[in-house]
């Protein structure tokens, strides 16, 4: 069954359409990779699947429900299950690293105060950022913001994440490390949607594509099957050749 | 002309009408989760701190010249009348029911509304008002309310330290300039001034605050295209606060009339 299914999803801002008829789905436990050209409207979709923009018209369902018309406050349950990593980290900079991964576990569950802790201590260590608790957003590298917003949207441990850009702009070495941490939930059963240019880490941790190009989606398909497609752009945009 | 006209006109009137609703719909969503749990004490709190104390020393300063000047004015307009001893009634006067109110609004919305309206700007460019809403939790519960409230709380308390501040700046320039007695000052102060003219003056601040809360919350959360509108969205929400304190104070001193008359 599809954990996520979109179907017939239009979007436009003012008179700019952004989308005119994307239609995909994805199934419990893999990870899709959304490709495409900048200013194709790929973090707009994915914004869409969390409530954070509103669909024109079309259906976004999430396990079985349909939630396009979603009020606001029926997203706020939905979201405590569907996590978004922001592409800059969206940290919270009147509030320590420690205060941003505690927020989510301060509003949604019932642990107490050590155990809060002990789970930061935890997320921190897996993420590679021991020792950075005390220090506030602005007094860490863009990298170390990246990989907090991550940690903070695994807090409570979601059945489905959405990761905007999640490598852009970081080192080989962290890039790395952000594929293993992906393809560690992956092995829980966590779906995943992955917005992303880097095609190196998209075909590492990606389960099938859908390359947005012209408001649609032009192809779908296995890593396999989207190499072996004729179209010159994608073949391109695989090699890392446009965009 | 006229075509040049009309197009200016037009997206002026649909900026208003735009503005109005997004208001009513601001509105709308502070009452409706305003009353739902969970409530954060603690956000409120460091709003108190960070409007009301910290706007301490400007409301002190500002209120305390206006009651110099207003006494000073009025003791060397009124001398060559014989109308000194008038003074102390009029600065209490004018500065409880209108001045010490107005004047402290005016420098709040200043200080205070532009604060509210940058950082809430700020928070929208760096997404951070996104990531409130994607861990599942709401913006107006933890950035508007708290905000709004903490105008309505810290505004009218600031308001009647102004009244205070005001009257004995009025006092220290009765004495030193005009050489009015101090004693005397303040009795007919405390003898002319009764509680229409001071609650006339305080009621008027719970509109203030929410003049000034409101639409600045509102310009912050409507940021959409980076920094440069931050600037562009703070100066909109002075701008449109103080005027409505400044249009807003002729209607509600016509009802507070009203109200004292039916007393």
């Amino acid at each position: 069954m599809a954990v996520i299914e979109v179907k017939n999803f239009k979007k436009s801002f003012g008179s700019k359409v952004i989308h005119e008829d994307v239609s995909f789905y994805v199934k419990k436990g893999e990870c899709l990779g959304l490709v495409g050209g900048s200013g194709t409207g790929k973090s707009v979709l994915l914004r869409s699947l969390i409530g954070l923009e509103k669909p024109d018209s079309g259906s976004i369902e999430i396990n079985g429900i349909e939630v396009s018309k979603y009020k606001e406050s029926q997203w706020v349950l939905l979201r405590k299950k569907v996590a978004y990593a922001f592409q800059g980290g969206a940290l919270f900079d009147s509030m320590t690293v420690a205060q941003n991964l505690a927020y989510p576990l301060r509003e949604h569950s019932h642990l107490t105060s050590h155990e809060m802790k002990l789970r930061i201590e935890s997320q921190l260590n897996d993420f590679g950022l021991a020792g950075t608790e005390l220090l506030y957003p602005s007094e860490i590298s863009g990298g170390m913001q990246k990989r907090v917003g991550l940690a903070r949207a695994m807090m409570l441990e979601p059945e489905v994440i959405l990761y905007d850009e999640p490598t852009a702009g970081l080192d080989p070495y962290n890039t790395k490390r952000i594929q293993e941490l992906i393809l560690n939930l992956k092995r829980k059963g966590v779906t995943a949607i992955l917005v992303t240019h880097d095609m190196p880490t998209a075909f590492a941790v990606c389960d099938k594509f859908a390359f947005l190009k012209d408001k649609v989606i032009k192809e779908q398909g296995t890593p396999d099957q989207l190499k072996g497609k004729p179209d010159s752009l994608i073949q391109q945009f695989i090699e890392g050749n446009v965009l | 002309m006229n075509n040049l006209m009309a197009i200016p006109f037009k997206e002026w009137a649909e900026d208003q009408l735009y503005f109005l609703g997004g208001l009513g719909y601001l509105i709308k969503d502070c009452l409706k989760e305003g009353f739902k749990k969970p409530y954060y004490g603690s956000l409120l709190i460091e709003q108190i701190y960070q409007v009301g104390y910290r706007s301490f020393p400007l409301v002190l300063v500002t209120s305390g010249a206006i009651g110099m000047v207003m006494a000073l004015q009025f003791g060397y307009g009124l001398e060559k009348f014989g109308g000194k001893p008038y003074v102390p009634r009029l600065v209490a006067s004018t500065i409880l029911r209108e001045i010490g109110p107005m004047f402290t609004s005016l420098m709040f919305a200043a200080r205070v509304g532009a604060g509210i309206a940058s950082e809430i700007g700020s928070m929208v460019v760096t997404q951070q008002i996104d990531a409130i809403r994607a861990l599942g939790t709401s913006p107006i519960k933890k950035i508007v309310i708290p905000r709004v409230l903490a105008c309505l709380i810290v505004l009218p308390l600031l308001a009647a330290l102004a009244n205070v501040i005001g009257n004995l700046g009025g006092l220290v320039v009765g004495s030193v300039e005009l050489n009015i007695d101090a004693q005397f000052y303040l009795r007919r102060v405390l003898e002319t001034s009764n509680i229409k003219d001071y609650m006339s003056g305080f009621g008027k601040t719970f509109f203030f605050a929410l003049f000034i809360a409101i639409p600045s919350c509102y310009f912050g959360l409507n940021v959409k295209n980076g920094t440069q509108e931050v600037g562009v969205a703070t100066r909109k929400a002075v701008v449109t606060s103080s005027l409505l304190i400044l249009v807003g104070d002729f209607f509600l001193a016509k009802i507070f009339w009203i109200i004292e008359k039916w007393l």
